[in-house]
């Protein structure tokens, strides 16, 4: 297990924004008599190639290791040098310094059904897209029915892919790849796309390839969910720089707590600045959520306080206060309010607990309303708090998006009553 | 340290930012081969499926000109076809530079076309360009067969006397036009993805180097200081050539014809170099 599958040393990758080369012949033809032959300051070279504005660094010294029979997750949002590193990686892109070395067969599955095309049957496809991947033809042919059978499109093997539903040709293009037999596997994002089921049977296929065959694995995802259930170790790449590397929980939590929209207070000091009008203004909201450390992110499980403070301005109102928990869909999941009451002028604190085990995974904002005689709207004070509700599970071979709008863990139990001998009986 | 990554019996690999002028890598291509024959298949397949006369269409162009020379050049014009039967002149004309033509267009053009492919899966990028130019050597045997149906039909003679003269000569012929066009297009295929100014002159080429090409004329009929350009051009030797194996006359020499194979060989090490060196790099720019 010591043995490395892939170590990375310093690699960094640059990309010149615009073209590389002017783009056209005459310009560089002309660049090229000025500095090759005249010997003159390249005009072209001193404007766009030295200004740090058009250089991009999409990864920057990155240095890794991955053990063999290791799944290795990256992760990292949108532009962080993720899919650089699987280009360089899958031999598609040079790196502009440093090297990659590794030890077995490797396959990257950049994207799934690369070479397919539409005017040919599925059993064509299968072997073209096969070859693309790297394997020979008795390789394919010794596994066609397992693809097929994988692919579940029986007897429209021999029809045109494009007559196909979009999901019979995602299901057929999987099929392929899941059927390969590399060392060391390289995917990239291809599980984002299809539904749950056929998600939840990539992943599936992938902790099988991983634990039952013993084969590195580096994976690429958002899904973070997946990330932490498969991979070993995980490594959190940011505008081409390692962040963070190591176990895959430490990782990815780290990685969420970075990443949160999180609106977890506001305070108004001056009352005059504070929102809201004649009647009422809001002095404080507070979302406390009950973690084990500082700053673990909010999962399924974890229980809720929100606190807030306000002023009442109007001697002797019956006030009661909602709290209205929304969906990022903006669907309104609850609506809980105080019991009304008269309050005199000063300052009022309220808190409301959510319990744990309650919440679905997703982002959430609360607005809080404040209400007059039980029926009149004084002041609506909205999105003031946002958070984001993480996945978490345990024992659990399900990485697909758990359904439903809440999440909570009612007593449920099953037992036996009765074998089958006593039924046959 | 082998730095062929998925290459059979090589166990370790490794990547690293230099790509070589002579980083052949044969044998990373022949573990390709399936690859190859593959896209051949597919080629034929998506042209001919769905279509009214299927691989017919392939005899059908070379045909329609054929009809069009004989009606223009002949008889209208009258140009000389120094002695020989003008269907058998003019047809051997046609499917050679055809084959020439095809072989260049069709692989000028590999990562223009190919762009989103190459950035998603590595394979030999020679892999493509190969299998074009196999496509168009099938092609050519189709057309060939209508060749030979004339030749029994006009002079079967020369089909029975002498095989020992055109088996060789047409066999020469074929190989050194096929390279050249690969090799040409090569080169070009580097150059048409960095600059696109340039996609407007392989069409331009094509038509232009057809003039330079003893196809509507023969050789003797140039003009003595007019023949040095004629036979700058690779491809006139190799068309005479393959005449003079068929019907028994050609005017060539053996130094115009060593010259164009050193030519075709020239184009391929140069193309085949360019490739290496940057096929990897244009992955940036595409």
């Amino acid at each position: 297990m010591s043995e490395f599958a892939i170590k990375a040393e310093h690699l960094s990758k640059l990309y010149t924004l615009g073209k590389v080369g002017t783009g056209s012949f005459r310009q560089d033809i002309k660049r090229w008599w000025m500095s090759g032959v005249l010997k003159k300051p390249d005009p072209f070279f001193s404007e766009a190639m030295e200004s740090d504005a058009s250089r991009i660094w999409a990864l920057k010294d990155v240095s890794f290791e991955v053990k063999q029979g290791e799944v290795f997750g990256i992760i990292g949002s949108n532009g962080a040098g993720k899919s650089t590193l699987l280009k360089i990686l899958s031999n598609i892109v040079k790196p502009t310094s440093g090297a990659v070395r590794g030890r077995g067969r490797m396959n990257s599955l950049l994207e799934v059904g690369t070479g397919f095309h539409d005017e040919l049957s599925g059993r064509e496809n299968i072997y073209l897209n096969g070859h693309f991947l790297g394997m020979h033809r008795q390789e394919i042919n010794s596994k066609f029915d397992e693809i097929v059978e994988f692919a579940g499109i029986g007897q429209f093997i021999d029809t045109p892919v494009k007559r196909y539903s979009s999901g019979m040709y995602m299901r057929l293009a999987f099929a392929v790849a899941a059927h390969l037999e590399p060392d060391i596997l390289v995917v990239d994002e291809v599980l984002a796309v299809g539904d749950a089921e056929f998600q939840q049977k990539c992943l599936g296929k992938m902790h099988d390839v991983s634990s039952k065959l013993g084969r590195t694995i580096l994976f690429v995802s958002h899904n973070m969910q997946a990330v932490m259930n498969l991979c070993h170790r995980a490594m959190h790449l940011e505008k081409g720089n390692i962040v963070d590397i190591g176990t895959a929980s430490r990782v990815v939590n780290h990685y969420l707590k970075r990443h949160q929209k999180i609106h977890r207070s506001q305070s108004w000091e001056q009352i005059e600045h504070s929102p809201g009008n004649s009647s009422v203004r809001v002095q404080f909201v507070e979302l406390i959520p009950h973690v084990k450390n500082e700053g673990d992110p909010i999962t399924v499980r974890t229980p809720l306080t929100i606190r807030f403070k306000f002023w009442n301005l109007i001697e002797g109102q019956n006030l009661c206060v909602g709290l209205h928990l929304f969906n990022s869909g903006r669907e309104c999941v609850f609506d809980v309010c105080s019991v009304a009451r008269n309050y005199e002028r000063g300052l009022i604190e309220g808190h409301c607990e959510i319990p744990g085990d309650f919440l679905n995974d997703g982002s959430y904002y609360f607005s809080l309303i404040f209400v007059k005689d039980t029926s009149v709207e004084l002041f609506y004070l909205e999105e003031c708090l946002a958070m984001e509700v993480e996945d978490f599970r345990e024992n659990m071979n399900w990485y697909g998006k758990w359904s439903g709008y809440v999440r909570p863990r009612f007593p449920f139990r099953m037992k036996q009553i009765t074998t089958e001998e006593k039924v046959l009986l | 340290m082998d730095s062929n990554r998925q290459g059979g019996g090589s166990n370790t690999w490794e990547i690293k930012p230099d790509s070589y002028w002579f980083a052949w890598r044969l044998r990373e291509l022949w573990e390709y081969r399936h690859l190859l024959l593959r896209l051949v298949r597919r080629d034929f397949l998506i042209h001919h499926q769905q279509t009214l006369l299927g691989p017919l269409w392939i005899v059908f162009q070379p045909v329609i000109m054929l009809v069009m020379y004989m009606l223009i050049f002949e008889k209208a014009v009258g140009l000389s076809t120094d002695g020989l039967p003008p269907a058998l002149f003019y047809l051997s004309g046609i499917i050679l530079y055809n084959l020439f033509a095809e072989c260049f267009s069709g692989t000028a053009f590999t990562f223009i076309q190919n762009g989103t492919l190459f950035g998603k899966v590595y394979f030999p990028r020679l892999v493509i360009p190969f299998s074009v130019v196999v496509v168009n050597l099938i092609r050519f045997g189709i057309q060939f067969v209508i060749f030979m149906t004339l030749m029994f039909f006009i002079e079967p003679d020369q089909l029975i006397q002498y095989p020992h003269r055109w088996i060789p000569c047409m066999v020469i012929a074929i190989i050194i036009t096929a390279l050249v066009g690969l090799g040409m297009g090569l080169i070009f295929s580097i150059l048409t993805a960095k600059y696109r100014d340039l996609v407007n002159i392989i069409h331009l080429i094509v038509r232009l180097m057809m003039f330079a090409t003893p196809i509507i004329y023969p050789i003797s009929l140039v003009n003595e200081k007019f023949r040095i350009w004629v036979y700058m051009n690779p491809l006139s030797s190799v068309v005479e050539l393959f005449r003079f194996g068929f019907l028994g006359q050609g005017t060539f020499t053996f130094y115009q014809l060593l010259y164009s194979a050193i030519v075709a060989l020239l184009l391929n090490i140069m193309g085949i170099m360019l490739f290496n060196k940057y096929g990897n790099k244009l992955q940036d720019v595409i």
